[in-house]
């Protein structure tokens, strides 16, 4: 089992269930991340890629099926600070500092004073925000906000990074720049990350395979693999690039065979 | 990109301002009272604007200067204030006991929502009581309540009063402010396994301080009015309140003296909205502006 970052298989969420307002977010979803695998969850609203995540995060429980996260129950992965988790808005606390948010979940994880003082400075450093360590997070840009965001779900050093539209509040420019940034960390700290996001470019240029989801019921329809090797700026512009863009735009408008009936440049599920 | 040092620069400037505001509203006062005066003499005004209804400003300035009683050392300003820092004192304690209280239900209210069901109305229905009606009850069940050396008096029931109207303004507001957390802070706190007591002092304390900030300026407003009516109707000796209704009787002799402790209650408030606004002032020291109310 270990093998895997996150194992999830046979997973339905059922919101009030056998209510008269009965809502199955997400039917019969399974899926494997390899550990290192980046895999982005792409969809529609209300496809269940959010639930999906706050699922693995043991932030809502699965209905039915079993997850599993590093190797052990959702709740067990929560508890021992398995995961770093960011959302779309920063949620920074305005009254702490920079560094002070940071070291948010490592005062929680039980952490000396100097311990996390150092191992905020070193994630600030990585985010490239070293200067800003005792401003407050109201002093900063929505990006440099985010930024924060990603050095504090970093924190613990967790082996698995669960991302819920980090970019979608950024402008074009800034979400490039954090895309760049993201790949540079995830991959100098071998994190497996699963990335919620509505923009297929986002998910292409990140991901090494992309998750394509359906609404009502919520499930997964595709799994598209991004064999682009090396991101660099030039492969934004590269036919491959484009390839996978339209493969996956394709299985969103759901033209595209879905899993288990053999699509062209689709993979099957793992 | 704002350091510190000048956000606390410019508050202190605020507050020179905002002094500089009051002294010219006390101004305003002055003038608008000699205007009515004034007036008064000109046409016939619905109330009595005569020097023994309403004394010249000077009159009740020279009024404080006079000796309490006749032959005595102590004027009436000496006797007026320090019958004002008494009552600051009990307005003070109530102000904490109320505060203390207040904080309390609050956070069991925001942790238990079966409490809230149960509690809130309570808390409501309480504020609904006339002090009038609630005075001499206090005063009644106090006098039977003693621990050893400890014996219930007048100032405990007097304390008790202004806690009583302090306590609901607070609860209220930390209620909502316990509760004004965003969803996502929330959820990050759950992902880091927080008790919810870390969350409690990490996060939704804090968090609601612009709402803390609101309620404990009425609160405070709340314990200084509770703390002279309850001394008016409760004939607390010592205080402001007791001596309004003092020199309310003489009235006839010299028509100045109830207002030189009307200036003193005033007084009292101003001290406790001081003393608030220092209070507030450090505690959104890190906030940044556009959020405080």
């Amino acid at each position: 089992m270990s093998e895997f970052a996150v194992h999830a298989e046979g997973v339905w969420k059922i919101f009030n269930e056998g209510a008269a307002n009965e809502v199955t977010a997400l039917s019969d979803v399974s899926l494997d991340v390899r550990k290192g695998e980046f895999v982005s969850l792409i969809g529609p609203s209300g496809c269940g890629k959010s639930t999906l995540l706050r699922v693995i995060a043991d932030l809502t429980s699965a209905s039915r099926g079993t997850v599993e996260v590093a190797g052990m129950t959702p709740q067990k992965a929560r508890e021992d600070h398995q995961y770093g988790i960011a959302f779309q808005q920063a949620a920074l606390l305005d009254w702490r500092t920079v560094r002070r948010n940071v070291e948010l979940p490592l005062e929680l994880a039980g952490w000396d004073k100097a311990k996390r003082r150092a191992r905020a400075l070193e994630l600030l450093d990585m985010v490239q925000l070293h200067d800003f360590a005792e401003s407050r997070p109201w002093e900063l840009s929505g990006g440099m906000q985010q930024r924060v965001a990603i050095a504090r779900s970093l924190a613990t050093d967790p082996e698995i990074l669960l991302m819920d539209e980090p970019f979608g509040a950024l402008d074009e420019m800034t979400r490039e720049r954090m895309q760049n940034e993201l790949l540079r960390i995830a991959g100098a700290t071998n994190t497996s990350v699963i990335f919620v996001t509505h923009s297929i470019p986002e998910a292409v240029y990140l991901s090494n395979r992309v998750v394509v989801m359906s609404p009502r019921p919520g499930r997964i329809t595709h799994v598209v693999d991004v064999p682009l090797g090396d991101r660099n700026e030039d492969t934004r512009e590269s036919d491959a690039f484009f390839e996978a863009v339209t493969a996956v735009r394709e299985a969103l408008r759901g033209r595209a065979k879905p899993v288990g009936e053999g699509g062209a440049r689709l993979a099957e599920t793992s | 990109m704002s350091s510190g040092t000048s956000t606390a620069g410019r508050r202190v400037k605020q507050g020179l301002i905002s002094l500089g505001w009051a002294l010219a509203g006390v101004v305003i006062a002055i003038l608008l009272w000699e205007g009515v005066k004034l007036l008064g003499t000109v046409i016939t005004l619905p109330f009595e604007t005569s020097d023994q209804a309403m004394p010249h400003v000077w009159t009740i300035a020279q009024g404080a200067l006079q000796p309490e009683v006749r032959g005595s050392d102590t004027p009436v300003w000496l006797t007026v204030l320090i019958a004002a820092l008494y009552t600051l004192l009990i307005a003070f304690g109530g102000f904490i006991i109320g505060v203390s209280v207040g904080l309390l239900l609050a956070i069991i209210m925001q942790r238990f929502a079966f409490m809230e069901r149960g509690l809130l109305p309570f808390v409501i229905a309480s504020q609904t009581v006339p002090l009038i009606a609630l005075a001499p009850l206090i005063v009644g069940i106090g006098n039977r309540i003693s621990f050893g050396p400890f014996q219930w008096g007048q100032t405990q029931s007097i304390m008790f009063i202004a806690a009583y109207l302090a306590f609901f303004p607070l609860s209220v507001g930390a209620l909502r402010g316990l509760n004004a957390s965003t969803p996502t802070q929330l959820e990050l706190m759950r992902s880091y396994a927080a008790s919810p007591r870390s969350t409690l002092w990490k996060l939704r304390f804090p968090a609601s301080v612009p709402y803390l900030v609101p309620a404990l300026k009425v609160s405070a407003a709340a314990a200084v009015v509770g703390t002279v009516v309850a001394q008016i109707s409760t004939g607390g000796r010592g205080g402001i309140g007791r001596l309004i209704i003092e020199y309310a009787r003489e009235t006839t002799a010299q028509p100045a003296k109830v207002y030189i402790a009307v200036i003193g209650a005033i007084l009292v408030g101003l001290i406790a909205a001081g003393l608030v606004a220092l209070l507030d002032l450090y505690l959104t020291r890190n906030l940044p502006k556009e959020k405080l109310t």
